[in-house]
């Protein structure tokens, strides 16, 4: 099926890309810029067009989440649109983008944390306007604002920053962030190494709540050092082994795995965090610099990643809360209490990304010297 | 009857502690795989196949080690082509390149994997030349790091080997090719193998270099592993360890075969 924009857009852009080329070729212009003019034209209002057999180069994330992604959403995408994905799962992307700068993007669309891509937008031109890209989403016009707070890319779930605790070893339960330096958690507490996202939020979380504000970085360090000694973990995988094991009663972690622990039968609960409400993210981007029919590609899949079918699927499976408002939370989430109103959508907080990444080698070497005591 | 010195008990005693410091890695990922409980943790929590099964019915695990064992597969046979050719040039050579050219073999395996891959993944997307995140842009990667391996080991072989065969059989009509193939390469044969061997583990469980290199819809083994323990930490990852040590075991016993086969037939 074609849309209506695709056959009025070939019309017009098979005269002007004629034009354009012959032209260019009389000017000795580079072909690739009237294919980035082009691209900018590229136009998704919703449905399904035939993509021709065109390749859509995708980075996400692997193992069962890709597993997950491919069954429910691209298996199905590639026959209704005549595509074929590729699908990369090899992280990170920063450097993937960089080494072949803004006009050679590896990928149309790359799923993302925040600290990563806010310092990959800031290497280079290297993403669609984000104004751009809602144009071209129909379903989001059902999203909560936070998805776009960032100006860089669609936020399509997410989950939120807490502290895990062993209910049967903590006793009261955990009440406020600053609980986590309490005396009788030394040695039982975890967060994880510098490079991990959830460490790099639990910092920032720690300068504001500390400190002045988020940027009091001494604030910070003072903090990490306060809750020394303390067991730091690579992955919140081994964080989960940890606890479980109860070697940690106490660690950063986000409610999606606290959730999935508490499923399992593990005597874990969550501490979400109010003072400050961060959020880990999955964002995505799509490159800047691409052919027309991967550009609405992308735009297509991007609106179906917010459809609330699949939203559904990725609250089920992954425990990820929605971002589009209609989504009703399934019922692993609902009996934790979560919810998808204005109410508990409101006061998330993102940290200022630029500065941490302006600053991150200063904090990882001080944290790091901190954690190696 | 050789008359041997008598070993020292505290030669033996230092022997075999290292010896159970290098399995000991191996016995603990086989537990590991084997544990009954919801992570990946050591000791385990009872035992059972349950992990093995996952690994088994495991459509990404699967596909990982049946494409990291076509990797391996083929980097090692072009390495050890490439590399045989090469140390019987550097060990012949009297020419002064040959003792910076050894050097320059070498140094992929001096450079850090990540760089190797970084710096080939940066070479391959600038000189837009259709090889980024491509098999062959792969193959090269791992060849570049298994390569040094085979020069070292059959580098090593060709060290004392005595010429004066090879010219004897010239001299009795044989042809260069069948001088080669009758005496030097049976002669060296052992440094092969091993040189085969040591690529394919090195290969088989690349995972610096891959990192950069990797092919879309495509994962090694070694990539599978890290993802999965990354998100789940479950005992998949150490499950699909078991198999790779024993394709790892069943590779050196079949090529220890192989050239105690050639020898027998030799004699």
């Amino acid at each position: 099926m074609t849309s209506s924009s695709e056959r009025r857009g070939a019309t017009r852009r098979g005269f002007l890309k004629g034009t354009a080329g012959l032209a260019a070729m009389g000017a000795g212009v580079n072909l690739f810029n009237i294919n980035h003019a082009w691209s900018a034209d590229a136009v998704y209002e919703g449905g399904v067009f035939d993509a021709g057999g065109a390749t859509l180069n995708i980075a996400e994330w692997g193992g069962f989440w890709e597993e997950i992604v491919r069954k429910e959403m691209l298996d199905a995408f590639e026959k209704d649109f005549n595509c074929k994905i590729v699908y990369e799962s090899s992280f990170p992307w920063f450097p993937k983008f960089v080494a072949g700068g803004p006009e050679k993007p590896p990928f149309a669309i790359a799923n993302w944390n925040y600290g990563e891509m806010f310092k990959t937008a800031a290497a280079g031109d290297f993403f669609t306007p984000l104004d751009e890209v809602i144009e071209n989403l129909p379903n989001a016009k059902n999203i909560w604002p936070f998805a776009t707070a960032t100006g860089v890319g669609v936020t399509w779930s997410y989950t939120r920053y807490c502290y895990a605790y062993r209910t049967d070893l903590v006793d009261p339960p955990i009440k406020t962030f600053k609980d986590f330096w309490e005396e009788k958690f030394a040695g039982k507490r975890g967060t994880y190494v510098t490079s991990n996202g959830l460490q790099m939020d639990f910092f920032i979380a720690a300068c504001a709540l500390f400190g002045k504000d988020q940027y009091d970085l001494a604030a910070g360090y003072e903090a990490m050092k306060q809750a020394m000694p303390m067991k730091i973990s690579d992955f919140t995988g081994n964080m989960q082994t940890l606890l479980e094991r109860g070697e940690v009663i106490v660690a950063v972690q986000h409610d999606a795995e606290v959730y999935q622990m508490m499923d399992k039968g593990i005597k874990v609960a969550p501490y979400l965090w109010e003072e400050k409400k961060p959020i880990l993210t999955q964002t995505k981007t799509i490159s800047k610099y691409l052919e027309p029919v991967q550009k609405k590609l992308a735009y297509a899949l991007l609106n179906l990643t917010l459809d609330p079918k699949l939203q559904s699927v990725m609250c089920e499976k992954f425990y990820q809360r929605p971002v589009n408002k209609d989504v009703v939370v399934t019922p692993n989430l609902a009996s934790k209490g979560v919810t998808n109103t204005a109410d508990s959508t409101a006061g998330y907080w993102t940290p200022d990304w630029k500065s941490y990444n302006e600053n991150e080698a200063d904090i990882v070497e001080t944290v790091n010297g901190i954690f190696a005591g | 009857m050789r008359d041997e010195a008598p070993v020292s008990p505290v030669f033996k005693a230092v022997a075999m502690l290292t010896l159970v410091l290098l399995l000991l890695p191996v016995v603990i990922v086989v537990l590991a795989g084997l544990n009954a409980g919801e992570y990946l943790t050591f000791p385990p929590k009872g035992l059972s196949l349950r992990w093995v099964t996952a690994f088994l019915g495991s459509a990404t695990f699967m596909s990982a080690y049946i494409y990291s064992f076509v990797l391996a597969l083929v980097s090692t046979l072009i390495s050890t082509v490439l590399g045989t050719l090469a140390s019987l040039y550097l060990s012949r050579s009297r020419s002064g390149a040959a003792a910076a050219l050894r050097g320059f073999f070498m140094l992929p395996v001096v450079l850090p994997g990540v760089v190797l891959g970084l710096a080939l993944y940066i070479f391959y997307v600038t000189t837009d030349i259709g090889l980024a995140r491509t098999f062959a842009g792969l193959l090269i990667g791992h060849v570049l790091v298994t390569c040094p391996f085979v020069i070292a080991t059959v580098t090593a072989s060709m060290v004392g080997f005595d010429l004066s065969l090879e010219e004897a059989a010239r001299s009795l009509g044989a042809s260069p090719w069948t001088a080669f193939r009758k005496i030097t390469l049976r002669l060296i044969a052992p440094g092969i193998s091993a040189g085969a061997i040591f690529a394919f583990i090195v290969s088989f469980g690349q995972f610096e270099t891959t990192l950069f290199l990797t092919v879309p819809n495509h994962e090694p083994l070694p990539m599978a592993m890290y993802i999965s323990l990354r998100y789940k930490f479950e005992p998949t990852a150490a499950a699909a360890g078991i198999f790779a040590i024993a394709l790892v075991a069943l590779s050196t016993v079949v090529s220890s075969r192989l050239v105690s086969l050639r020898r027998v037939f030799r004699a």
